[in-house]
């Protein structure tokens, strides 16, 4: 009895492969475990390490893996609480090929191999899953397998790569519908519209006989050949190919090709006489072997809980760090990005709406700040407002109150998520926030006519927006307004102008970079405020007077101002390169210490780095004398 | 008069004459000590479970632990407390001289480490003079102190809980002798590597 050892079988038990064992198995795994605690930056084990006879969990903390090339550190991996790593001394005789150090101070099991090997041997699934973490690392990643092994020289490793694909294993549906042979088409049609599937098995006493498919209905039936009310088995395709459960995504794969069938029908001893376990489809498939973004807005739109929100998020952030390890331009990643940001946001208001019943009147969720500007590459705060169309007086109440509980239930949602609540309060579930078009109409009104005056929390992030859910036409009323109100307002642009040069300067005279003097960021370059918005604040300024509708995002604007302002233009698309640079360098950061990015590390950074973030602060001058010409600021507040 | 003389003809028991031997070594590794006493007065309160982990090279070793119920009959009775939920449990239980016996085989000459590590040693040195045995002669380090070390606080004293808040310790919602032992083995592995302690 040991009862330490059984609070640690217990945390293992409900992660894979621990999962896969019993309570006994895993109490007696945890009575050999040794519980290291390593402090930031510590370093556990590095390339070319001889073996350690154990292989680790983190118990609480992140460990970071990384291996060495072209003499640049590439983390392959970022191991979270509950994940496995070091698995090499399973499988290899060699050193260690990789480096496992602490990012934060963390707490881990150490689990000898000797003592777990007797389960691996015993235990398909168990050894399963050790191989595939074993080519990828950590599970979560595991439908990157593929982009995260072309990251790591090593023929080996590229090899086992290949290996994992094959042994792969599948995640299908395991409650497939099954109906009997002597079925009315009509009945069993229903029966699959309601349940939403395009498949059904028939079955004799449990046993498989045959399968009816979308397309055999639409072959058979709606072409005229059966009438609607034969029996099923008169149209099913018989037999139905079968296999064993454990199936490999590449033997899936061979199956439907040899067979020219689209469904595989599991069964318990992998023949048809045995009883039906699951359905593969070639929708499994594809989801098996793509992290792409197409199937990241699929999944989105059927999650049901924010948890699995989350997962897609996490999966997000791995499909943005390998496209930058790509330099798949940065442009591009972040209207990827941006979009899937986008279906979960409206899948987080979907959700809301699926509990709390159909909304009381019109309404429009809009996104503000970044992701307003679809420029959200990191998970950054949420900002967002809610607007609702006008309504009777007596109604008003009833109608605000459900709007404020969308508002709440949505941002509780997408904290879930990932995303942190905005520390100024800015989000829909604000009473402030969630007001009616009228309101919201008055409010714009002041905020642009009386800059300053009784707006204290005039804040410029909400001139940047895009439409989440609802109603388009709301959207557009707002933005009419906007740009009704910027013409010709010289105290509005006076007033957007200030204060975007009035942040600091990111050069100093001496053209060295102005890190912060103090606090826990000391000496750390925050590109953040003094870089990036600038760059945000003016082309939002140029563009609202340039009365350009419809252009969010920043590198858009300062590209389309190069066409509308042709004078100025190569000083407009210098900030816009600029601006991808400096994105750049902010996510990297950002992804590599899981924040928000917002302070870079100089020290960290190669001295051709440096060169290029100096460059790229460049066009900045030229852009504040612009606007201080252009809207005759010469003095700042 | 001569009283000390006859201590120290006194023949002491098999265990503690082995125990003392051990110390013609070096300590090798450290034990993580905690007890649950059923009061402060070493005269008069009793040890009531004992919970110890070794920690090796820098990491607890799980399977080298120790813990234990003492049935402490006296006490229970004493107090009117049903010991029912005692003799239920799936708890080692021992008691006082043959738990005490195992920890001193258990223990050795590791440098002892706990939670005010003073009160449990002079707890356990109550204890084995009833066992006609000597005092504790192990090596003892207490985590507050070595907190206040590394911080350079000398007018405060910090529980186990504010270690455990610092260090973000999990708490669990089980109390017992073994998972105080966990915590403190915790806290003391960070401690360690913090204050360079080989």
């Amino acid at each position: 009895m040991n009862t330490i050892a059984e609070h640690i079988a217990d945390f293992l038990k409900e992660y894979p492969p621990f999962n896969n064992l019993t309570f006994q198995e895993l109490s007696d795994i945890a009575t050999n475990i040794r519980v290291h605690n390593l402090e930031k930056h510590a370093i556990l084990f590095q390339n070319n390490d001889v073996l350690h006879d154990s292989f680790y969990v983190v118990a609480s903390g992140v460990i970071n893996l990384t291996t060495i090339a072209d003499a640049e550190e590439t983390i392959i991996n970022k191991c979270h609480e509950g994940d496995i790593f070091g698995l090499r001394p399973f499988f290899a005789k060699n050193n260690y090929m990789m480096t496992a150090k602490a990012r934060e101070e963390s707490i881990i099991y150490a689990i000898p191999i000797a003592v777990f090997r007797p389960f691996v041997a015993n235990n398909s699934d168990v050894l399963n899953f050790l191989l595939e973490s074993f080519s990828i690392n950590s599970r979560h990643t595991k439908d990157n397998a593929n982009s995260n092994g072309k990251l790591i020289p090593e023929s080996a490793y590229i090899d086992q790569q290949s290996e994992m694909q094959y042994v792969q294993s599948l995640v299908y549906n395991n409650s497939p519908l099954t109906t009997e042979g002597h079925h009315i088409v009509k009945d069993v049609a229903i029966l699959m519209t309601e349940a939403m599937v395009d498949n059904i098995v028939v079955c004799e006493k449990n046993h498989p006989i045959g399968i009816v498919t979308d397309a055999d209905l639409s072959s058979k039936i709606a072409t005229g050949r059966y009438p609607i009310t034969e029996t099923i088995d008169k149209i099913m395709s018989s037999p139905v190919v079968t296999v064993i459960e454990n199936v490999s995504l590449a033997e899936a794969q061979l199956l439907m090709l040899k067979h020219n069938v689209s469904h595989l029908c599991v069964t318990k001893d992998g023949t048809s006489k045995s009883s039906v376990k699951g359905i593969i489809s070639e929708h499994d498939l594809i989801v098996a072997q793509a992290s792409n973004p197409g199937v990241l807005i699929k999944e989105i739109k059927r999650s049901q809980l924010p948890k699995d929100l989350k997962q897609i998020r996490d999966r997000l952030s791995d499909l943005i760090q390998n496209s930058i390890q790509k330099n798949i331009p940065i442009s591009h990643i972040s209207n990827i990005a941006s979009e899937i940001n986008l279906a979960i946001i409206k899948r987080a208001v979907e959700l809301s709406i699926l509990d709390l019943g159909s909304p009381p009147a019109r309404f429009a969720w809009l996104s503000i700040g970044s992701q307003g500007r679809k420029e959200q590459l990191l998970l950054t705060d949420q900002d967002s407002i809610l607007i609702f169309e006008d309504v009777t007086p007596e109604k008003y109440r009833e109608v605000k109150d459900y709007f404020l509980r969308l508002g709440k239930r949505t941002t509780a949602i997408l904290e879930k998520v990932g995303y942190e609540y905005c520390p100024n309060g800015h989000m829909g579930s604000n009473m402030l926030w969630c007001k009616s078009l009228t309101d919201w109409t008055k409010q714009y009104n002041s905020w642009m006519n009386t800059p300053g005056e009784n707006s204290n929390d005039l804040s410029s992030i909400f001139f940047d927006y895009e439409i989440v859910f609802g109603e388009p036409k709301i959207e557009e009323v707002i933005e009419n307004v906007i740009f009704k109100n910027a013409v010709n307002n010289t105290l509005f642009f006076d007033f957007l102008g200030n204060d975007a040069l009035k942040r600091n300067s990111p050069l100093s005279f001496f053209k060295k970079f102005i890190v912060e003097e103090e606090g826990p960021h000391k000496t750390k370059f925050d590109i953040k405020t003094r870089a990036l918005m600038p760059l945000i604040d003016s082309a939002r300024l140029l563009i609202l007077n340039a009365n350009i509708k419809g252009i969010k995002n920043t590198y858009l604007r300062f590209k389309q101002l190069a066409i509308t302002d042709s004078k100025n233009a190569e000083i407009y698309l210098s900030c816009a390169e600029a601006f991808l640079t400096l994105s750049k360098f902010r996510t990297v950061e950002g992804l590599k210490n899981d924040d928000s990015g917002q302070y870079i590390n100089l020290r960290e950074m190669s001295k051709t780095d440096k060169e290029k973030l100096k460059n790229a602060l460049n066009p900045m001058k030229d852009l504040e004398e612009l606007i201080k010409s252009k809207f005759q600021l010469t003095q700042f507040s | 008069m001569l009283d000390w003389l006859k201590k120290i003809n006194k023949e002491y028991p098999d265990f503690w004459k082995e125990y003392l031997t051990k110390f013609e070594s070096k300590p090798t590794k450290y034990v993580v000590l905690s007890t649950e006493t059923s009061g402060l007065n070493p005269d008069k309160d009793v040890i009531l479970s004992l919970g110890a982990f070794s920690v090796i090279d820098d990491s607890i070793v799980i399977k080298e632990s120790f813990e234990t119920v003492l049935l402490q009959y006296k006490f229970l009775q004493d107090n009117g407390l049903s010991n029912e939920f005692i003799i239920e449990s799936k708890m080692i239980k021992m008691q006082e001289p043959e738990a005490l016996e195992a920890l001193i085989n258990f223990i050795g000459n590791a440098v002892l480490v706990g939670h005010h590590i003073n009160f449990d040693i002079e707890m356990l040195n109550a204890a084995l003079e009833r066992l006609d045995c000597g005092r504790i002669k192990n090596e003892a380090l207490d985590v507050d102190v070595m907190y206040r070390k590394l911080t350079d606080i000398n007018d405060k004293q910090f529980s186990m809980d504010d270690l455990s808040e610092i260090y973000k310790i999990p708490k669990s919602d089980r109390n017992s002798s073994a998972e105080d032992a966990y915590k403190i083995a915790l806290v003391f592995l960070k401690l360690k590597s913090r204050l360079g302690i080989r």
